[in-house]
């Protein structure tokens, strides 16, 4: 394997697993960063999403319609969990984590008695389409017919040529435009003035005349939107279960709490930068659960570093300077 | 009120009842105080002592409840009383759990008792407790943060158990950890044995011995806990829990308050999975560090009444019986989607538990009898 071909697959590597990140955490992170709330039952609302593309797709919908309907289907469950349980316990954060741990609980349970342990797996999109590093054929994007004139007639890849799928890179090219369509949402748009001037303060905004308990609603429904889609896009890469969320939480909270509730976006991005490249690393040297663990210490060490997350952090500098 | 009247009207204090030992054990920071609540106290502790014999209770199932209560109970403390959330209290359980497991297969053969394992299973988790709690504790970490890295922990330590099948690399003395199989051999898992030579007291955990052993523990446990909630380290989690920083303004350092109820949790934590892995001769990944095995600890204490010792304690042995019949009587699906709800509708209608209510009703029932005698006692002044 060359050099080159060892820098793609790095790359490869680090856009994947900050696409996983990004996707997993922007949601959460709207929520925590507006309401300060933790929401367990994220994963399950992403698992929502993915049992609702896959239902789409079984009637012959084709996958960026199925996952926006995902997107729909996950957001209204999120704004009735909110107005029926979870608006009770904005005032108390611990309880707030175990009534939505106890609801991850029950949604995950009403999945797995109404359809089963799982679903039939869905086709990923541009299987066929694959990026050849390396070797005698350099660097090439190949559909089926020239990845088999690659192959040849023995079926295999000629020494040294590394393929890549593409449907990562698309994962990671809609987790961006996820994040710029949040970011010009909440800072180009009444709707994210409204919202933001809840998030610092609350009582005034409500004597400004905003309502805030639907600005409340509406950001919880937007979080879980947002967990909806990405529900609906791992669900074409990965098995489809009732406890298909569950692995997704953990990681969701840690990029979360790293970059911190200051800044939702931008210390989501600087979160996922570190994380996903610390993952990136430690799983191409050691093993996957090495990278995991050495995820976690990471988001530990800057936390002791920085307590408020990276955003909070970078703005505490910026007042400083002041 | 002055202090001299408070002497000579013991009415509305019990100093008169001749159980002065009972002032040791209550107080302000446990429900249930004065005869009527030790005389059902009395009651219910008989009525379990005489429960195999003449209630045909089956002890095989039943002692499972009882080491529950121990592990409730370690969550109560920290979570209940000193304000601490932690949503991975399995973690020190499991680790006792495989520790009395490791130290047993090893060591039994050669003394014939389990101390060493009993011991090795309460101090290996408050070791790790204290290791994990001072990094926590004195980077002063956010209660939400807390709560979810110890599950977080939780689950790092089921995925690493569950790749240590391999029997040449994670083997230690005579025993394997074995993946998601459990720590093996299984059949060398001792059960809880004390005494030394000859005279050696094995105890099957399938057995009415076991359910009586338990008992009396959880009781011994039970009241030494009552105690040290109502001394001053009591007072001071209750302080630490609703104002850490008047407490510190105090002069108390919150940080090591913290530390100690979070070690002494882990602790008890420790000891209900040393007598569970002891129970059952068997420790697995899925069994002590899972999500379903964190959430139950959390649904009990939740339920029952986190900020009380003997509410955490009957939550946890209510759920667990409810838990049990609903999967012997439905399905274990239902059994897990009927505790979610629990879980959901106590948090809504009785956020301070089931346990709570019911205590605080049958308190004003009682509390109504002595209203007489307390208005005569306000006369005399």
């Amino acid at each position: 394997m060359d050099a080159f071909t060892q820098i793609f697959g790095f790359a490869f590597q680090y856009l994947d697993s900050a696409a996983y990140l990004i996707l997993a955490a922007l949601g959460l992170s709207i929520i925590f960063g507006m309401m300060g709330v933790i929401n367990m039952a994220h994963g399950e609302l992403m698992m929502i999403g993915a049992y609702i593309t896959a239902f789409c797709m079984y009637g012959g919908i084709p996958a960026p319609i199925a996952i926006l309907l995902a997107g729909v289907g996950a957001g209204i469950a999120g704004m009735i969990l909110e107005r029926l349980i979870i608006r009770h316990f904005y005032k108390q954060l611990l309880s707030s984590l175990v009534v939505t741990w106890g609801l991850s609980m029950i949604i995950s349970q009403v999945f797995l008695i109404m359809f089963g342990p799982n679903m039939p797996s869905l086709p990923t999109p541009f299987s066929d389409i694959k990026i050849l590093v390396g070797g005698e054929v350099g660097f090439a994007l190949v559909g089926a017919e020239g990845f088999a004139r690659v192959t040849g007639e023995t079926g295999r890849m000629p020494p040294g040529v590394e393929s890549f799928g593409i449907y990562r890179l698309v994962m990671f090219a809609v987790a961006v435009l996820m994040v710029v369509a949040v970011w010009l949402l909440l800072r180009k748009t009444e709707f994210g003035a409204r919202a933001r001037a809840t998030m610092d303060n609350p009582t005034m905004a409500n004597a400004l005349g905003i309502s805030t308990p639907r600005i409340y609603a509406y950001t919880f429904g937007l979080g879980s939107a947002l967990a909806g889609i990405a529900g609906g896009l791992f669900a074409l890469t990965s098995a489809i279960t009732p406890y298909f969320g569950a692995a997704y939480t953990a990681r969701a909270f840690i990029t979360v709490v790293v970059g911190g509730a200051a800044g939702v976006i931008n210390g989501l991005v600087a979160s996922v930068a570190a994380l996903g490249g610390v993952q990136t690393i430690l799983s191409n040297l050691f093993s996957v659960y090495i990278g995991f663990v050495g995820m976690i210490a990471a988001a530990f060490l800057i936390l002791l570093v920085m307590p408020t997350g990276i955003s909070g952090y970078m703005e505490k500098l910026r007042g400083r300077s002041r | 009120m002055t202090g001299r009247a408070d002497e000579t009207t013991p009415v509305n204090s019990h100093a008169k009842i001749p159980f002065g030992f009972l002032r040791l054990v209550e107080g302000p920071q446990t429900m249930g105080r004065g005869w009527p609540f030790w005389t059902g106290f009395a009651i219910v502790i008989l009525l379990a002592f005489l429960a195999p014999t003449y209630f045909g209770i089956r002890p095989y199932r039943v002692n499972e409840f009882i080491v529950s209560g121990f592990l409730a109970a370690s969550l109560s403390i920290l979570w209940g009383y000193a304000g601490i959330l932690s949503l991975g209290q399995a973690a020190f359980f499991g680790v006792g759990g495989y520790v009395f497991g490791i130290i047993g297969i090893n060591l039994f053969d050669a003394t014939g008792n389990t101390h060493l394992a009993l011991a090795g299973g309460i101090l290996a988790p408050t070791v790790f407790a204290a290791f994990v709690g001072a990094i926590m504790f004195f980077a002063r970490l956010k209660g939400v943060y807390i709560a979810i890295l110890m599950l977080v922990l939780s689950l790092l330590l089921e995925t690493f158990m569950l790749q240590t099948a391999d029997p040449e690399v994670y083997r230690i003395g005579e025993a394997l950890l074995g993946g998601a199989n459990g720590l093996r051999p299984a059949s060398d898992i001792p059960s809880v044995a004390f005494g030394w030579g000859e005279a050696v007291a094995e105890i099957n955990g399938r057995r009415e011995g076991f359910y009586y052993f338990a008992l009396t523990l959880l009781i011994v446990v039970y009241l030494g806990l009552r105690m040290l909630l109502n001394s001053s380290f009591g007072y001071l989690l209750v302080a630490v829990r609703e104002d850490p920083d008047r407490t510190e303004t105090f002069g108390y350092d919150v940080r090591l308050i913290q530390l100690a109820v979070f070690c002494l949790s882990a602790a008890l934590a420790g000891l209900a999975g040393s007598l569970d892995t002891a129970r059952i001769n068997r420790v697995d990944p899925e069994l002590v560090f899972s999500v379903s095995a964190n959430i139950m600890v959390v649904i009990w204490v939740a339920v029952g009444g986190r900020k009380d010792l003997t509410t955490a304690i009957l939550g946890a042995i209510t759920l667990e019986w409810l838990y049990l019949w609903l999967t012997t009587s439905g399905s274990p699906e239902y059994a897990t989607l009927v505790m979610g709800g629990i879980l959901v509708a106590a948090m809504l209608i009785a956020p301070e538990g089931v346990f709570v209510w019911i205590g605080n009703r049958l308190g004003r029932l009682f509390g109504r009898s002595r209203t007489p005698a307390a208005k005569a006692a306000e006369a005399r002044q």
